[in-house]
């Protein structure tokens, strides 16, 4: 009991000499409200159904950087699942949080308890756009694509929604002062094999950089064999390799700051990645040209979309929305609802150091007794 | 009612039914939880309940070597954490080269950059798994298989028979180790050669698990275990064939209710239909043994309140994780303290009662036997 003890203390000691301090919108990270420039992304974050307020904040990054980069680097705080870690985005300001009930079709009272992958029926919903085009579903997982410099990326929670209802963030991808402006974010190409280490052809390090498959903040299962212990099992399994090369997420490797990378769509078929459903969901091929949400165990193929439509959503029917500044601190409010208190740990740690010393005296009467 | 409570604390040994329920409860409830106060906890008031009324049996003294295997679990969990890639997070600790492979190990990484969160994943993990095989240590440390053998339904006497003697090989391997390893010292003169000490123990543990393997088959074939009695083959094929598939059924169906990402047509009806397969099977077997007991081992108050004890964690641990899941499994994306609140905290501290409120073994370490 007492090797344990003194590895866990040893572990905790190290690690958390190094740990910064958990705070709710980082406010040393990103800047309220639309990026000003061509430099950087701006993120939206809609909450649609679970209700509080649209948050747009901006990351003024210069360096290229990834869907999640671009998340963190603006100050959302977020939560990946447990099985999946960051590559699965399971809570974005504590929302949906550990003690809310989501009104899930076929699972009433769902909590999101970010340990296995969320329900089709509610999660957050994955977005990009460039300056001035119209919204797509990204193709791409979280940290397989790059952010469109000066562009947009959103996360839009879909609650119930099918393939072809998947609610876009409601704020249109229009920088102010910009209106009016034409779309030349090219498009990007779908994933067009099913290698987990894939990421988006053009994108930054894409020689370089391996990160785990995710395509798309939607379908993590569908590359692996489903690990030996999925639930809560933080071992990501074997094939489902850790990222790579990302020291820390902001501070970037000196990539060029290009605006525009080079895209390379691949020729092939991009019907690769389906992996056998395990589980019941709502069909995700939509017949659309909408990009299918998929998620879950699934992966559809990504359907060839007809009449891409660059055209973006109107700036005037926007939803009112905040810099996030005012957001509460999300440690706070985990701790507040988790009913965790300060005084339990000490409790727990007390507990353990007198039943140990009581183990230990216990032990050495009964030996003196033995041998003497 | 005076002499009854005064009664309560006399000397005996348990029911070992009671140990395993407790200690059952306990593992039930440390496989609910990645928390490291409550790991930590639960490890802790199983060692004190195990050393507090442990007896002197072979068993009970093999109680450190789960708690050598508990450590070493933890060890590799760490590990394999800096082995296979722990960059999952953003506090980087170790930057490790990375040895390149080829590109059919996609998706396997050797080394890297380490960081605090995976390490402390790992460290969660192994402290959960450690924290179970402790707890199974201490039900054989503290349970007299022979005595549970003793206590089996006539219904799983063929099963009963097959589980105590697997779950009374280990313990015996490891009183074999601290035997041949006290023989060895008192002789004394083999120190340094460790390649001799390795032979000098693991032949004669070998040897010595094969003789109490055949001693115990022997005495148990004399006593009448394993006898066939009157049933035609045909029947005890019937009857084998009903209990394994049943119990695989059982085993399958379990495992699909407890792991949410299972096919749910795995759970609950293979479940139900195992337990009726495995029901029918002992209804089978429970007809042709006729065997009594000779002063059978009475469940009692304190029996109630140790099985209770552990059925309380258990619940408490259950209860709690569909209140607040964030405080059982600690989110690891942001370095920081876990949390932990009061319930599952106290909940645990449930199971350290048997260690004050029962009745102390017979044969304590140590005591004169009168």
């Amino acid at each position: 009991m007492r090797r344990p003890a003194t590895v866990l203390g040893a572990v905790l000691g190290t690690a958390l000499t190094a740990a910064p301090g958990a705070a709710a919108i980082d406010p040393t990270k990103g800047t309220p409200g639309f990026c000003q420039d061509g430099t950087g992304v701006t993120v939206v974050v809609d909450f649609q159904e679970l209700g509080g307020t649209t948050i747009v904040r901006c990351n003024p990054q210069a360096q290229r950087g990834t869907g999640l980069d671009a998340l963190k680097g603006a100050g959302f705080q977020i939560a990946g699942v447990q099985r999946w870690g960051e590559a699965f985005i399971c809570r974005i300001e504590n929302r949906p949080s550990a003690v809310e009930q989501l009104p899930v079709k076929g699972k009433e009272g769902y909590r999101e308890a970010c340990i296995d992958t969320p329900p089709a029926g509610g999660y957050w919903s994955y977005w990009h756009a460039g300056n001035n085009c119209a919204w797509k579903y990204s193709q791409w997982g979280v940290k397989n694509r790059d952010f469109v410099a000066g562009g947009f990326e959103g996360w839009s929670f879909s609650l119930n929604a099918t393939a072809d209802t998947n609610p876009k963030p409601r704020i249109a991808a229009v920088r102010p002062g910009t209106e009016g402006g034409s779309c030349d974010a090219a498009e990007e190409p779908p994933p067009t094999s099913d290698d987990p280490n894939a990421v988006q052809p053009g994108s930054g390090d894409e020689e370089t950089r391996r990160e785990p498959p995710q395509p798309t903040q939607d379908a993590p299962a569908a590359q692996d064999p489903p690990p030996p212990s999925p639930r809560s099992d933080p071992d990501p399994p074997a094939t489902q390799a850790p990222p790579r090369a990302d020291p820390t997420p902001r501070a970037e490797p000196e990539r060029p700051a290009v605006q525009e990378p080079t895209r390379r769509p691949k020729p092939e078929s991009p019907a690769v990645r389906d992996a056998p459903s395990t589980e019941p969901e709502p069909p995700r091929a939509a017949p659309s040209g909408r990009p299918p949400p998929e998620k879950g165990d699934t992966l559809p193929r990504p359907l060839p979309r007809a009449a891409r439509t660059s055209v973006p959503d109107d700036p005037a029917r926007n939803v009112a929305f905040v810099g996030g500044e005012d957001s509460p601190d999300v440690s706070a409010l985990v701790k507040e609802q988790s009913g965790a208190s300060d005084h339990a740990p000490w409790v727990a740690a007390g507990a353990a150091v007198v039943l140990g010393a009581a183990t230990w005296l216990t032990a050495l009467r009964r030996r003196r007794a033995r041998d003497g | 009612m005076r002499s009854r409570s005064a009664g309560y604390f006399l000397p005996r040994d348990l029911h070992p039914g009671a140990w395993w329920v407790w200690t059952l409860g306990l593992a039930v409830a440390a496989s609910r939880t990645t928390n490291p106060w409550l790991l930590l906890t639960i490890i802790a008031v199983v060692c004190h309940v195990v050393i507090a009324r442990r007896t002197e049996a072979p068993w009970a003294m093999a109680f450190r070597v789960y708690l050598v295997l508990g450590a070493v679990i933890i060890t590799f969990r760490v590990f394999f954490r800096f082995v296979f890639g722990g960059a999952e997070g953003s506090t980087i600790i170790l930057d490790l080269p990375e040895i390149p492979l080829p590109a059919w190990a996609a998706g396997i990484r050797l080394f890297g950059a380490v960081s605090a969160e995976s390490l402390l994943g790992g460290l969660y993990d192994g402290l959960r798994l450690a924290a179970m095989v402790i707890c199974l240590g201490a039900g054989n440390a503290l349970a007299n298989p022979k005595r549970l053998l003793k206590a089996m339904p006539p219904a799983l006497y063929e099963v009963g028979t097959a589980v105590i003697v697997a779950l009374s090989v280990f313990p015996q391997l490891a009183e074999s180790v601290l035997r041949v390893r006290q023989a060895r010292r008192l002789r004394g003169g083999t120190r340094g050669k460790r390649m001799h000490g390795l032979r000098t123990i693991v032949i004669p543990v070998l040897e010595d698990a094969l003789d109490r393997s055949l001693a115990l088959a022997a005495s148990m074939d004399s006593r009448g275990y394993g006898r066939a009695g009157t049933a035609a083959p045909r029947a005890r094929f019937v009857t084998g064939t009903l209990m394994i598939v049943g119990l695989g059924g059982v085993c399958v169906g379990v495992y699909a209710t407890l792991d949410g990402s299972t096919p749910r047509f795995l759970a609950l009806p293979v479940l139900l239909a195992g337990l009726a397969t495995a029901l029918a099977g002992f209804r089978l077997a429970g007809r042709r043994v006729h065997r009594t007991r000779y002063r059978p081992d009475r469940w009692r108050l304190a029996e109630a309140v140790t099985a209770g004890s552990g059925i309380a964690v258990a619940l408490a641990l259950f209860a709690t994780s569909s209140v607040d899941p964030t405080n059982l499994n600690p989110s690891l994306i942001e370095l920081s303290w876990p949390l932990l609140s009061w319930e599952p905290l106290l909940g645990v501290l449930a199971g350290t009662l048997p260690a004050f409120l029962t009745p102390q073994p017979e044969h304590l370490p140590g005591r004169v036997p009168s």
